[in-house]
């Protein structure tokens, strides 16, 4: 089973990356949805194989980033909260993010998306806002846990500065929880970024990229199902394969 | 704290989250590029023509004054006019209901009992072949996009071996059964992994505490105090995953509506806002900020009666 979880990630994230390299400089268009030596063409002709080769980088670098970004955001926000002794910081940091998740994820993607134009940065934004106020409550919790624990107690008492208290020991502490965390923010943020892609939100309409691909060759699926298939169990792969690989680490990690 | 305070209090908590969630979004739609006067005015637009159409409706007038009158109106239960059709907004809401409620209340019938069923199964028989099968599917398909799962269904069933319709397009939902079994595959599998394990994980804990280990030497029979005692333990984290599944469901599950054409509410969301029809895409973000907190409110108490301890605490 252990060879399932890596083959399905490899497979999709060896594509995404070294792909782009083997796109030829010229692309040939034919006509649309025919056969072709591959996998026959697109909804305008291009060659499927070639927008697949290079499709899958923006799927994967942008739920990459977007979810290095909620980190960067959520985690001090969660320590901040949960270090602060004004009660009124924690509720002033926290409360706007209950307001936050109770909108509806794509609502607030599709509107922050129709604000802000299309682009890769607003879609990276967009999805780690959205991402964000879960990772700042986990952090919180975390860290309410430890700035508990008689451990940091003793350092205060023995006049450790804030940065090693606050900073150095909680953030070492957190590492584990927030590691088990990732891989659940990971395909959260992949599921976003592909639906997003899917809707047409932050990205060009004739853009090689899996979702849009999936999106756009719809029309076609009698004719040309290949066109249609083969992103969708690309991204399909990705999702399944780094849900397996990283529930395996978690539990040799809990085994440990 | 008694069941009657908790529940006004949370209420009251509630009527705030919605005002707020009803400002954020006006003020959203207020950032939009563009109002409905441009999207009306068509391919050539005539600024003197935007500047009459934003006149008659009544979009020259300031925000704030908008916003007031809006708010007014709902006290009032009416939700305004489309900029777009002039049809009421109620009307917006009221068509679109339909097939979204179909869809919802199917996939929570089908979705409790089998997240239920598989979870406690896996449960009964940690580590063994069956816990292992269903633990493999559940963590795989956890957070799968739905529009990639349903065209590669849709290749394969509606395609390829021509089993079932591709779309919903026309289609009576209640009446063409068979146009339902696509879409509630794809809206099943991916709550029905999350609820599953949590139940998987309460069921084991349940099972492994003291107060079932006790039942158990007083003599009561294992099926009671598996499904009598241990299992409404370990379904309260459960039912919070199923107040979100529900709110999704209701929210209009966009992708896939536009996946399988269904004119529910999703359809209704993304039309309003590409035309900049503000009082629709206000009236939406009212009914889902309502369905939210009224859904999070009953998960809440439901919780509160399967184990008193957890809210009490808190």
């Amino acid at each position: 089973m252990r060879g399932v979880g890596w083959l399905l990630v490899l497979v999709p994230l060896a594509l995404a990356l070294v792909g782009p390299l083997f796109v030829p400089a010229e692309l040939t268009r034919g006509a649309p949805f025919a056969e072709n030596s591959s996998l026959g063409t697109d909804f305008v002709g291009r060659d499927v194989w070639h927008q697949v080769l290079a499709g899958g980088q923006t799927v994967v670098l942008v739920a990459l980033l977007a979810t290095v970004f909620s980190y960067v955001l959520g985690v001090p926000w969660g320590v901040l909260a949960a270090m602060t002794r004004l009660r009124i910081v924690d509720e002033v940091l926290m409360r706007p993010l209950d307001l936050l998740l109770a909108v509806p994820s794509l609502l607030v993607l599709i509107l922050v998306a129709a604000i802000a134009g299309p682009g890769l940065v607003v879609l990276v934004g967009v999805v780690a806002l959205v991402n964000f106020p879960d990772v700042a409550r986990i952090s919180r919790a975390a860290a309410l846990e430890i700035a508990g624990r008689p451990a940091l107690e003793a350092m205060r008492l023995q006049g450790e500065t804030w940065w090693r208290t606050s900073i150095v020991y909680t953030g070492r502490s957190m590492l584990r929880t927030l590691a088990a965390d990732l891989g659940v923010r990971l395909t959260g943020a992949l599921y976003l970024v592909a639906s997003a892609s899917f809707l047409g939100v932050g990205v060009a309409p004739d853009a090689a990229d899996w979702a849009v691909m999936v999106d756009r060759n719809r029309v076609g699926l009698f004719l040309q199902p290949w066109a249609v298939v083969v992103p969708a169990l690309l991204i399909v792969a990705l999702s399944v394969g780094l849900n397996l690989v990283f529930d395996r680490a978690l539990r040799a990690e809990a085994r440990t | 704290m008694s069941l009657r305070r908790y529940a006004a209090r949370r209420l009251a908590i509630g009527l705030v989250q919605v005002l707020a969630v009803v400002t954020a979004v006006f003020l959203l739609v207020q950032a939009l590029p563009g109002d409905a006067a441009v999207a009306l005015a068509g391919d050539n637009p005539d600024p003197q023509r935007i500047a009459q159409i934003r006149a008659a409706m009544g979009l020259d007038r300031p925000p704030l004054e908008r916003f007031g009158d809006w708010l007014g109106g709902l006290a009032r239960g009416d939700f305004g006019v489309s900029l777009i059709s002039g049809r009421p907004v109620a009307e917006f809401l009221h068509d679109g209901l339909g097939p979204t409620l179909v869809l919802a209340v199917l996939a929570l019938v089908l979705l409790v009992p089998l997240a239920v069923l598989l979870g406690v199964l896996a449960a009964l028989r940690e580590g063994g072949p069956v816990d292992r099968v269903v633990t493999t599917v559940t963590v795989g398909l956890h957070s799968i996009p739905e529009f990639a799962l349903a065209v590669v269904l849709i290749a394969l069933f509606g395609v390829q071996l021509r089993w079932l319709p591709p779309t919903a397009v026309g289609a009576d939902l209640l009446g063409q059964p068979a146009v339902l079994v696509l879409p509630l595959v794809v809206l099943v599998a991916r709550p029905l992994c999350s609820i599953s394990r949590l139940v998987r994980a309460g069921m084991i804990d349940a099972l492994a505490s003291d107060y079932v280990r006790h039942a158990r030497r007083l003599g009561i029979g294992v099926t009671r105090v598996r499904f009598a005692h241990a299992l409404p333990t370990a379904l309260a984290p459960a039912v919070q995953q199923v107040a979100r599944t529900t709110d999704w469901l209701l929210g209009g599950v966009i992708v896939v509506e536009a996946v399988f054409v269904v004119p529910g509410l999703g359809t209704i969301l993304v039309d309003a806002v590409a035309g900049r029809d503000l009082p629709v895409v206000q009236g939406l973000a009212v009914v889902f900020a309502v369905t939210t907190v009224v859904v999070n409110l009953v998960a809440d108490l439901l919780v509160f009666r399967l184990a008193p301890r957890s809210v009490a605490i808190a």
